[in-house]
């Protein structure tokens, strides 16, 4: 019973399982079900097992059983049109360029594959477009439901930002790993931070250590004399810096909430701080950079053992990380340049890393990457990354 | 194990105001004999509705508090190796040294399984521990037994006990441990429900009251920057200080001002940024 409806939420990007909807139809068969309308609660607290997926649950649901179209066009039939599409512009190549505004040469360089992909987003934007929507870059990061676990993710057409172009960010596609198989890499991600840690005896002695109290009261004579260890505690801290400003970072908008998430559930001791591009005078606790900085200088204050983790792309024109008052602020005055505070930074915490969200492949086309480089180790925001930055940062000397 | 051939059910408690979904949800669990996942914001009632379940049920309630540094093992069963080493000193207790199931105790999880009657297990802020901890709880949970190794016994569940699970987190719990559970996110209660909450607590409340509070509450959930959003409990607690006040002026609370907000807001952070926000003065 009711097959169609649990293929049709598996459709849509809700992971459902069979062994859920086996549950269910053994609800249905206790007979604790007698009607729509229960069946619509107990179905989604058996099947689906988080808030995020609440509306397309319900979505579904009024499709099955009232009839009610999607909204929306799925992903399949978006790549369906995409296809037809492709084999229209197989037939007549100049026609589709034109429509897309491309280059006819250089469609020609892209697999069929790629250009799939690039037609999907275009149609995509496309949509956005007819909505009336003139922002819609990072939509992807924010959208709280998934749609068969691909995010169109952090695409730039409205507006270059520097020399990257909307159409490089969507060709590279670099993410589609993360967005396609997110569980799979989001638990390896977990378990690359999950070296970062150092047990060590903290606390008060309160656990008792028998084999060393036999051997103790042994020696007393059988007096008993009981001897206490402390407990191993993970006492890492680690303060990690993101930068959630500006265009630049919102296609790694995605990939860094991810990390967060993982960081969270991690450390013992964990502080997050905001800032935009590079850093001044103070960084921000909450993601607007409006309401709650924090100077600099009370960093020092910080047990010195403390990891500190940089994300950001570091990304810039010259006189931002140089000048001394280089910030992009008006109002927000300083006396030293971003520079100086990144080497007091990296004077204060001997463990600290880089995480950049771009390739590496490319940190030589900026120059203010490569300065940030030397005053900071920098490791790509990959996996392999990652795993080499939690290496450094567990160095011991 | 013993199931229940005629399965009580849930139909809300004295103090606690039980929406027909959640009712439902709670009923199917039984009846399933599955764990219930509960998730939503603090203040929601999530620990509450297992309080009221064992009321509406009869049943005797077992709370396991988790905490960050909690072991499996301390939730299940403990066993106590100073005593034994005191009373072989000693030898002046009346428990028999050799046997070593005298100096085992049960943990919370454990005094469920061999509790003579079915139990209501609360297990609260499961987020709290790590990730290996809660699938590990979960296989025992789902096999209703577990060994003590010292003793080399397995103790299995005499009456499966209804399980109620409650989390915080703003992220999912790992997909095996979720496959195990069913699941319900308790929203926010709207001002209608709200209000019914309110009728349980203060059943003598007058209406232009209720109105100003509720409306003062809602509005407050809504200024930016607030760390600990107040919640039902926040609420009730400033009705009930509003109520002992004895400036307190039904009237001057309609035009904006607002006093006790210290009962309301519990970070000074929140409170001097509402304070900010509400154009008041700290009373």
């Amino acid at each position: 019973m009711f097959v169609d409806f649990f293929y049709s939420l598996r459709e849509r990007g809700v992971p459902v399982t069979p062994t859920s909807f086996l549950r269910l139809q053994k609800a249905l068969a206790l007979g604790v079900i007698d009607s729509v309308d229960d069946f619509y609660t107990a179905a989604r607290s058996i099947l689906v097992k988080s808030e995020r997926y609440f509306d397309t649950y319900d979505q579904v649901f009024a499709r099955h059983f009232r009839g009610e179209p999607f909204e929306e066009i799925s992903d399949i039939e978006w790549i369906d049109i995409a296809k037809s599409l492709l084999e229209e512009w197989l037939k007549r190549p100049k026609g589709l360029a034109e429509a897309f505004g491309l280059d006819e040469k250089q469609l020609a360089r892209y697999t069929p594959e790629e250009l799939i992909q690039y037609l999907l987003d275009r149609l995509k934007d496309q949509r956005g477009a007819h909505h009336g929507g003139t922002r819609w870059i990072g939509t992807g990061g924010t959208s709280p439901v998934g749609h068969s676990g691909h995010h169109p993710g952090g695409l730039r057409v409205g507006g270059a930002s520097r020399n990257k172009s909307a159409v490089k960010v969507a060709m590279e596609r670099r993410y589609r790993d993360y967005n396609q198989e997110g569980p799979l890499t989001e638990l390896q991600m977990g378990e690359a931070l999950k070296r970062l840690r150092r047990m060590i005896p903290h606390g008060p002695r309160d656990v008792v250590n028998v084999a060393k109290t036999i051997t103790e009261t042994m020696r007393n004579g059988g007096e008993i004399s009981i001897v206490f260890d402390r407990r191993l505690t993970d006492r890492l801290k680690v303060i990690l810096l993101i930068d959630n400003g500006g265009w630049s970072m919102d296609p790694y908008v995605d990939i860094v909430q991810t990390l967060f998430n993982y960081a969270r559930s991690q450390f013992k001791d964990l502080k997050i701080y905001y800032f935009h591009n590079t850093i001044y005078g103070r960084v921000w606790s909450d993601p607007q950079r409006h309401l709650r900085p924090e100077a600099i200088e009370e960093f020092a204050r910080r047990n010195p053992d403390t990891r500190l983790i940089i994300v950001g792309d570091a990304s810039m024109a010259p006189y931002e990380l140089m000048g001394a008052n280089g910030s992009l602020y008006v109002g927000q005055k300083d006396s030293r340049s971003s520079e100086a505070r990144l080497k007091f930074l990296a004077r204060l915490f001997r463990h600290a890393v880089w995480l950049n969200p771009q390739t590496e492949a490319d940190w030589h086309y900026t120059w203010t990457v490569e300065a940030i480089g030397k005053i900071f180790p920098m490791f790509e925001l990959t996996l392999d990354g990652l795993e080499r930055a939690v290496r450094h940062l567990m160095k011991k000397n | 194990m013993n199931s229940i051939n005629e399965p009580a059910r849930f139909q809300g408690a004295a103090k606690y105001v039980l929406d027909e979904e959640l009712a439902k949800i709670v009923n199917v669990s039984i009846v399933l004999e599955m764990p219930l996942l509960l998730k939503g914001e603090p203040g929601t009632g999530k620990t509450m509705l297992a309080y009221a379940i064992a009321e509406s049920l009869a049943m005797p309630l077992i709370v396991l508090n988790v905490k960050s540094s909690m072991k499996l093992l301390d939730a299940l069963y403990q066993y106590d190796t100073l005593t034994r080493l005191n009373d072989s000193r000693f030898g002046d207790s009346k428990r028999e040294v050799s046997n070593i199931e005298e100096y085992i105790r049960m943990g919370k999880i454990g005094q469920a399984f061999v509790s003579d009657c079915r139990t209501v297990l609360l297990i609260d802020e499961i987020d709290k521990a790590d990730t290996d901890f809660q699938d590990d709880m979960l296989d025992i949970l789902d096999q209703m037994q577990f060994d003590i190794i010292e003793i080399d016994r397995t103790v299995t569940a005499r009456h499966r006990p209804v399980i109620i699970i409650t989390s915080n987190a703003k992220k999912d719990l790992s997909d095996p441990f979720l496959g195990r559970c069913n699941f319900h996110h308790i929203a926010f209660p709207d001002p209608e429900m709200m209000r019914m909450i309110l009728n349980v607590h203060f059943p003598k409340l007058s209406e232009g009251l209720a109105k100003a509070c509720l409306a003062a509450f809602y509005r407050l959930r809504e200024f930016r920057g607030i760390e600990k959003k107040p919640a039902t409990r926040e609420l009730i607690n400033w009705i009930r200080a509003l109520q002992a006040d004895p400036d307190f002026d039904l009237r001057s609370l309609e035009k904006g001002n607002l006093p006790c907000l210290g009962v309301l807001f519990k970070k000074s952070v929140d409170l001097d940024l509402a304070i900010q926000q509400t154009g008041g003065s700290r009373r």
